[in-house]
């Protein structure tokens, strides 16, 4: 978490967040809103560039410009049904994907305490930073229990005796789900016994401030929300 | 310090068949532990040891409901009373399962994590953990992302949190059950050093022979009463059928006796060219050749990282590069036939169990399509009877127990007619008699004629039940043999100390 060279503050992360979300799923794809998207589509490249995350950069690139270039070149050759999908498939990457992808670069690059520390500071309620906070937890434990679960069926060949996809489904999610009643129990009890706890301040050895390049992209995130809705 | 009074708790549950179940509660406990003393309580599951851990630390009543008798204090502080966050600055405590006890993924915030719920100053937090990463020779842990490490790595890192926190009571509930033997003594030498530094220690757990030389006392407990009570003396001297009669697991394997009948002779499986390496580089194995007896028992050794679950996987065909092959009965088996011969039963099986009811997750594996419905339905009901999980044909098998729920997993394995079948650390975390049960299924399969290959740490299992050692070292056979009399001190020295051996 440390690592990277490039250190945000979670709230400036956050601020970043909301802009990209909103200057991608409004406005248009002209003048001010066409410039004002081209930053926003480069800033989780960026971003995902200083916590050297190159896999995730790479994959972002080839998804959303395939995208782009669908829906530019390929869209207006196609018609009927082919041609919904098609634009609704493009128009659901190009308009989210760049706050999605961002999003995920916040998880990876913001640690559970780094979260909670610069909630508290916005004076966000425990109720909903804690249970967010497992949520951040609990991804890669998903991820473990996923393809435990995706071994124990191919080993029993369920995907050949199984036909119905829902049937398939419904496997995969009733173990993944009592798995995760389990872990949540656990997790529960073991964090009560280390006091933590809804109202109860505590105290961080992680280092959270906003420094002068904070309050810069702070000033220019909002600078960018400002002319979206203006022009 | 630690003082129970008339203490009497019921948990608020229900059992598979729906009636209500009182296992794990505990009645009229009578217990004074001293300050600076170390304390083991030991008994079979459900004997209710763990809801003593749960009534020190306050997560009995403030986390887990029930009905509960009596007071408990620790320090002078009514359990009962006394917000858990508060408690939670004088009581450590870890848990069994590694892998859910961390709030984190960073692996030095998670150790500094209990210190600042108390508002600890930060900068002694940090000062803390750089002493205690010292101490416990674990800097090599620090900063890094909890889900790449082991589990015993792990449960040492929970150790470290509460060694920064430095509470004047430690509890632990099983921390051994999921560790290898190198964890397990480096789990003995923190505790002996929480020891010297007066920390009052109490422990629950089966496998006590990593604590002999560190108890001051031990509490034996049967259906939730405290049925014995034994000194540091009389516990160094409990003989194998001391600890055999009370249900516990052996205090060492040196009194272990042997009688098993030796089959030697008989058809072999072959490995060869059996090699992969992950994509992390981290974990390989590479067995060039292999010769194991067809239709036994096979353990497969090791420390953690010599590649056993790697072997293990492989054998069930489950990584598609591996290019090695065995040889089973004549045939070659590549990963795709070895994966339509081989059921491996996984450590956790929550993650095998898919269907609505056991019956239907036996009869989900039996792969032929001509018998009819009855017949399947009939020899589901066969299979489970012999496993005596007959009753529990409609049960949805997430409200069995962790132990009928890995025989509902074995009975699909029987049921799947498959030749081979992997089994990954079926004892971990067993009392005594559940041990001996899992192995007389085990044998069991044998008997079938089936070949059981079982991954595991747990020797006296071992000694019990395997006929044949594979033991792994840095992803290569380091040795395999026969279990006999004539072996069986060679085994002893490899399974303990003896490093030569290794």
């Amino acid at each position: 978490m440390s690592k990277s060279w490039f250190k945000l503050d979670p709230r400036t992360k956050l601020m970043m967040l909301i802009t990209i979300g909103l200057i991608m799923m409004s406005g248009t794809n002209v003048g001010m809103d066409y410039a004002l998207r081209l930053v926003c589509v480069t800033l989780p490249f960026v971003m995902l560039l200083t916590i050297g995350n190159y896999r995730a950069m790479i994959w972002y690139v080839l998804i959303f410009f395939g995208a782009v270039l669908f829906e530019g070149l390929w869209l207006t050759k196609i018609n009927g049904v082919l041609n919904i999908i098609v634009m609704t498939f493009c128009g659901v990457i190009t308009r989210f994907g760049p706050g999605y992808v961002f999003g995920w670069y916040v998880v990876r690059s913001t640690s559970a305490s780094e979260f909670i520390t610069s909630m508290e500071r916005m004076h966000f309620p425990g109720a909903i930073t804690i249970p967010m906070a497992v949520m951040f937890r609990y991804f890669p434990t998903l991820k473990e229990d996923y393809s435990s679960i995706h071994d124990a069926m191919r080993m029993r060949e369920i995907g050949e005796s199984v036909k119905n996809p829902f049937v398939y489904i419904e496997y995969i999610l009733v173990p993944l789900m009592m798995s995760t009643v389990q872990i949540a129990n656990d997790l529960s009890a073991a964090s009560l016994s280390k006091g933590l706890g809804v109202n109860r301040k505590r105290t961080h050895i992680c280092q959270i401030r906003m420094t002068a390049l904070d309050y810069i992209v702070v000033v220019v995130m909002a600078v960018m929300l400002v002319l979206s809705f203006v022009y | 310090m630690i003082d129970f009074n008339d203490v009497s708790f019921e948990y608020k549950s229900a059992g598979a068949d729906g009636t209500r179940v009182e296992t794990g509660g505990v009645s009229n406990i009578n217990l004074k532990i001293k300050k600076g003393e170390f304390v083991v309580i030991t008994g079979e599951s459900g004997c209710g040891k763990t809801t003593l851990i749960r009534l020190i630390n306050g997560l009995i009543p403030g986390y887990y409901n029930g009905e509960l008798k009596g007071t408990v204090t620790v320090l002078g502080k009514s359990v009962k009373d006394t917000p858990i966050q508060e408690l939670s600055g004088i009581v450590g405590s870890v848990f069994q399962n590694p892998r859910s006890q961390f709030f984190n993924i960073n692996t030095t915030d998670e150790i500094a994590f209990a210190a600042e719920n108390q508002r600890r100053d930060p900068e002694k937090i940090r000062n803390g953990i750089a002493q205690t990463a010292k101490l416990l020779n674990i800097e090599r842990l620090l900063d890094r992302n909890i889900f790449e490490l082991s589990g015993g790595e792990k449960q040492i890192i929970a150790c470290a949190g509460i060694d920064v926190l430095s509470p004047d009571v430690v509890v632990l509930d099983e921390p051994s059950s999921n560790l290898d033997r190198k964890a397990i003594e480096h789990l003995a030498v923190i505790l002996g050093k929480w020891k010297e530094e007066g920390k009052t220690i109490v422990i629950a757990e089966h496998r006590i022979f990593y604590l002999k030389d560190l108890a001051d006392r031990m509490l034996v407990m049967k259906d939730g009463k405290i049925t014995e009570e034994m000194d540091a003396e009389r516990l160094k001297n409990m003989s194998y059928e001391d600890t055999c009669d009370r249900g516990l697991r052996c205090l060492s394997l040196s009194d272990l006796p042997f009688d098993k009948s030796v089959i030697s002779g008989g058809e072999t499986i072959e490995f060869r060219d059996f090699c992969f390496t992950y994509k992390d580089k981290k974990h390989s194995i590479n067995i060039p050749e292999l010769e194991v007896p067809q239709n036994s028992i096979i353990a497969i050794i090791g420390d953690n990282g010599a590649g056993k679950s790697t072997l293990a996987r492989n054998l069930c065909g489950l990584e598609k590069k591996c290019k090695g092959t065995i040889i089973y009965g004549g045939r070659k088996l590549g990963y795709r036939e070895r994966r339509h011969s081989s059921y491996m039963v996984m450590q956790d099986v929550n993650h095998q169990l898919f269907t609505e009811s056991v019956g239907d997750e036996v009869i989900l594996s039996m792969a032929s399509k001509k018998a009819s419905d009855e017949e399947k339905d009939g020899k589901a009901k066969e299979i489970l009877d012999s496993l005596d999980l007959g009753r529990y044909m409609e049960i949805h098998p997430m409200a069995l127990s962790g132990g009928q729920k890995q025989r509902t997993a074995l009975a699909s394995a029987i049921a799947s007619d498959k030749p081979i079948i992997v089994m990954d650390e079926p004892t971990s975390g067993l009392d005594y008699h559940h041990m001996i049960q899992v192995a007389k299924q085990i044998e069991k399969l044998k008997a079938m004629g089936r070949t059981v290959f079982i991954v595991t740490h747990d020797y006296e299992f071992i000694w019990r039940c395997c006929d044949f050692i594979v033991h792994l070292k840095n992803g290569k056979v380091a040795r395999s043999y026969e279990i006999g009399s004539d072996t069986a001190e060679k085994l002893k020295n490899s399974l303990f100390g003896g490093e030569q051996y290794v």
